[in-house]
């Protein structure tokens, strides 16, 4: 045999291994490069996105590239690993250090051109799908039309081969061959158990409740103050936790006969504390890089949220009219008519109230504040279906806009209620409760006050006109036509939430298509890590599973043991990341003091939804593999 | 206790290839058989068979007057972890667990009590010799000491039937004669049957009773006599006259 016929040889049977390897490294060339057809589009050549926006890509391309190195990087040592004892036999075969070192350099350089030609293909193959995603989440009048991406190609495979020559490099050179020789002896000979400090234990749960702790304490602003060291207290509590902790548990589940000597136990454990150290790598990986994706894409979701929520909530109304304060009574007049002419042009059914917002000087003659007509306030209110009022005589409301804090941190309402309504007479009537309602837009809350009352005000200090049109369900392309005119012709008079929600959501689309991209890289590269891990050790388990079958062990038991440990695999670091990303996103909505739980709960129940399916069609293709070597 | 009637094996494939032609054996509870042939003759196969490891091809195998190949396979491996025990050429002990941990191995996965594991292993190892090393692990011993708790470990069960392949065939001699003592004063004490495939005529002279065979089929028999010098002669007399490819036996033409 040739030296080229057996490294032919070693090809074919490592099959999987090179699968494996290979698809990695192509998925990760497809990845980059479909993020390149979308970033090169023509589309964005022109105004539609703006400078942020490209910068943004680039440096999102650059995030994409990085990590493309790290992965490519261990996905090939990983490769490299199970493949040492091969290594090994080469050499005591006679191959020289520098023959065993080129190979190693070949083999990876040939891969990997073929990783990024087949990356580039796929990715073709894709693009058309990709470009229709985009235009589906990033909100953009001109349609992202496939084209066929030549500066995207030319990118792509210089950088990838680029990468995969400086990798295959810097791995042939770092090849430790002089050591390989050894591992073909001291295959079978394990090292010995992998032991765990207590108090490294200790600091690991110490770590984790501190970090956690900080940052379900904090509030608004001390949020951001917070999250670098919070961090950094995680990630290292994260560490110890997989190299530490973990290992001291499985230690002292072992030394728990009871557990230990039950059932399948000893074979899930057995081996499971032996492999800790390889494992606690992976998981940290794994769980960080999951952390990530899991925060990042629930921030930019609960962000999104945050922004369209927080209009939606404050503006019941379709649209809404307010002049400006120098409006004259002819202009406001002949804004009102333009604006139900522009209604009527756009066949918007939709009814209409207006009153004056007035406003009266404090007791304390500090400052202005609004007082309503309560039949006003009704007026209001039924338009939108809110409660309306009933007043008792003599009485005043105050009433605050949910949720809203004034900028010294009190709420409307104690201000409100400390201070009272002033009539013309001198006499003061106290306000009797606060209500919460959105009927009118107020930051600093105002007064309601019985019709009787009203009359007795005197005159305003100040008074605008307010109009507000309810229009008919479901007429919404009708109403971002006429929201889009008004914006034009009434320029900050006019205001529409469905129009301004539509433009936020333009101008985010890119931001989430990116984070949401680059989110779901991270996340679909951390279930590789886990497949290397697995299928690393897939000779080992056959080993043993083929051993103990001889010996009798039924499909119950074996089913047992594999989706046991399989399970913990696939589920410890992810539930980790998962509960990290809980603490995080609650740290976030304390930030904007806004709920996040159900966006939380969509994204991070999504990622766990996900990750189940991967568990279990792996799981069904690792059992396959054991079940075939035991017969 | 164990009948082979008519039992053939033919291994499928590109070419059938007829491995064991019809087999008639019989061993009585506490009899001591071994078997032996040229390598590639069908004594690994033959073994396999009666493990119910591999099924035979036409012919019936009977234990205790039951056939175990017409068990289901979840059946079959619980049937095999209770009512066998087996000793392996290259031990197959698990190389994470310890001595103590591995000897009880096959009575944790039938849910077996703590208090009763801990008492039975101990009784094994003390008669085996090896209650000190009871908290190694398998890489930190010896072959013959890893053979004996092997030998533990199948007889964990009190099995009817001890099956070895090649029992001493990764052992020096001193260890071989030691795990052979041992192996017989099982067989005496227990009254376990013992049925032992071996190259090493010294190893089969402990037996009762030799089978030959010879491209799968039975070739001859000899029993065992008063003195095991005498019976060590006679099976290396009858390995030289089987002969044919003889480089098999050349340990022992010295
Ligand atoms: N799984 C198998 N498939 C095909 N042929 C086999 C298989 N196992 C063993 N054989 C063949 O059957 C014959 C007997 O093998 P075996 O029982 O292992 O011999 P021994 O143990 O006496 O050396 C050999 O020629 C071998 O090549
Ligand atoms: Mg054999």
């Amino acid at each position: 045999m040739t030296f080229r016929q057996f490294a032919f040889n070693n090809v074919l049977r490592n099959k999987r291994m090179y699968i494996a390897y290979f698809l990695s490294s192509m998925f990760t060339v497809m990845v980059f490069f479909t993020f390149a057809i979308f970033a090169y589009h023509p589309a964005f050549s022109g105004g539609e996105v703006n400078d942020t926006a490209r910068f943004g890509m680039g440096v999102a391309g650059g995030i994409i590239y990085v990590f493309s190195f790290f992965f490519v990087l261990y996905s090939m040592s990983s490769f490299l690993q199970s493949r040492k004892k091969e290594f090994g036999l080469l050499m005591m075969l006679g191959a020289s250090n520098k023959q065993v070192r080129w190979m190693v350099f070949l083999e990876n350089i040939l891969i990997g051109f073929l990783a990024t030609v087949s990356g580039i293909l796929a990715g073709l193959v894709f693009a058309k799908a990709i470009l229709l995603i985009a235009e589906n989440v990033l909100i953009i009048s001109e349609s992202l039309y496939f084209y066929f991406p030549t500066m995207a190609i030319i990118v792509t495979f210089a950088s990838f081969m680029f990468l995969f020559f400086c990798i295959s490099v810097f791995v042939s050179i770092i090849l430790r061959t002089n050591k390989l020789v050894n591992l073909i002896k001291g295959d079978k000979q394990s090292k010995g158990e992998p032991k765990a400090s207590v108090i490294l234990s200790v600091l690991a749960a110490m770590l984790l409740l501190v970090g956690y702790g900080t940052a379900l304490y904090v509030k608004g602003v001390q949020v951001v103050f917070a999250l670098i060291p919070v961090v950094i207290v995680v990630t290292l509590g994260t560490y110890l936790l997989f190299t530490q902790l973990s290992v001291y548990v499985v230690r002292r589940l072992k030394s728990n006969k009871p557990i230990f000597w039950r059932k399948t136990n000893m074979l899930l454990f057995s081996d499971l504390s032996f492999r800790m150290k390889d494992n606690a790598r992976t998981f940290f990986m794994v769980a960080i890089i999951s952390t990530v994706a899991f925060s990042a894409i629930g921030s930019l979701y609960g962000f999104q949220s945050y922004l369209t929520k927080g209009i939606q909530e404050v503006n019941p109304y379709t649209f809404t009219y307010s002049p400006w304060g120098g409006d004259s009574e002819e202009v406001t007049k002949k804004d009102i008519s333009d604006f139900n002419a522009i209604l009527k042009e756009e066949n918007i059914d939709a009814e209409m109230e207006s009153m004056e917002l007035t406003y009266f000087e404090t007791p304390e003659k500090d400052r202005n504040v609004m007082i309503v007509r309560a039949s006003d306030y009704n007026r209001f209110a039924t338009l939108i279906g809110a409660t309306e009022l009933d007043l008792k005589e003599n009485e005043a409301i105050v009433v605050e806009q949910s949720g809203a804090i004034l900028m010294d941190g009190t709420k409307a309402s104690e201000v409100l209620m400390k201070s009272s309504v002033l009539l013309e007479n001198g006499q003061e009537i106290q306000p009797s409760r606060v209500i919460e309602s959105e009927v009118l837009l107020e930051i600093n809350g105002y007064y309601v006050v019985h019709d009787q009352v009203y009359d007795k005000l005197g005159t305003p200090v100040r008074s605008e006109i307010n109009v507000a049109w309810k229009a008919k369900e479901g007429q919404h392309d009708q109403v971002l036509q006429a929201g889009k005119k008004l914006s034009e012709q009434l320029e900050y008079k006019a205001f529409s939430v469905d129009y301004t929600l539509y433009e936020i959501n333009k101008a985010y689309g890119p931001i989430l298509f990116i984070g949401l991209f680059i989110g779901i890289v991270f996340f679909v590269s951390a279930g590789s890590f886990l497949y290397f891990r697995l299928f690393t050790d897939l000779e080992g388990e056959k080993r043993k599973f083929r051993s103990i079958a001889k010996i009798g062990l039924t499909q119950p038991e074996l089913k047992k043991v594999v989706n046991r440990q399989v399970a913990i695999l696939f589920f410890l670091p992810i539930v980790v990341a998962l509960i990290h990303g809980a603490v995080a996103l609650t740290a976030l909505s304390r930030l904007f003091d806004y709920n996040l739980t159900v966006e939380s709960s969509i994204v991070l129940g999504s990622f766990a939804f996900i990750q189940i399916i991967y568990f279990i069609v792996v799981r069904f293709f690792y059992v396959k593999q054991v079940n075939r070597s035991i017969m | 206790m164990l009948k082979l009637s008519k039992v053939s094996k033919i291994y499928e494939g590109k070419v059938a290839y007829r491995a064991l032609t019809d087999i008639n054996f019989e061993i009585e509870k506490g009899e001591f058989v071994a078997i032996m042939g040229p390598s590639g003759s069908g004594k690994t196969t033959l073994l396999n068979i009666i493990s119910t490891n591999d099924q035979p091809t036409t012919g019936e195998v009977e234990i205790d007057g039951n056939n175990p190949h017409k068990l289901n396979k979840n059946a079959l491996a619980k049937f095999r972890r209770n009512e066998l025990g087996f000793i392996f050429q290259d031990f197959n002990l698990m190389h994470t667990l310890t001595v103590e941990e591995n000897i009880v191995l096959p009575l944790t996965l039938d849910g077996a009590r703590v208090k009763d594991m801990k008492e039975k292993a101990k009784r094994l190892a003390n008669s085996l010799g090896i209650e000190s090393i009871m908290k190694k692990r398998i890489y930190e011993i010896s072959g013959g000491q890893a053979q004996r708790v092997a030998i533990a470990r199948a007889m964990i069960h009190e099995p009817k039937l001890l099956l070895a392949d090649e029992p001493t065939g990764n052992l020096d001699s001193k260890a071989s004669k030691d795990v052979m003592g041992m192996l017989v004063s099982i067989n005496e004490k227990e009254r376990t049957s013992l049925l032992m495939v071996t190259h090493d005529p010294q190893a089969a002279s402990y037996s009762d009773r030799v089978v030959f065979i010879r491209d799968g089929k039975l070739h001859s028999e000899i029993h065992r006599g008063e003195s095991r010098q005498a019976f060590f002669q006679k099976i290396i007399d009858m390995l030289s006259l089987m002969g044919g490819d003889g480089n098999d036996f050349s340990s022992v033409r010295i």
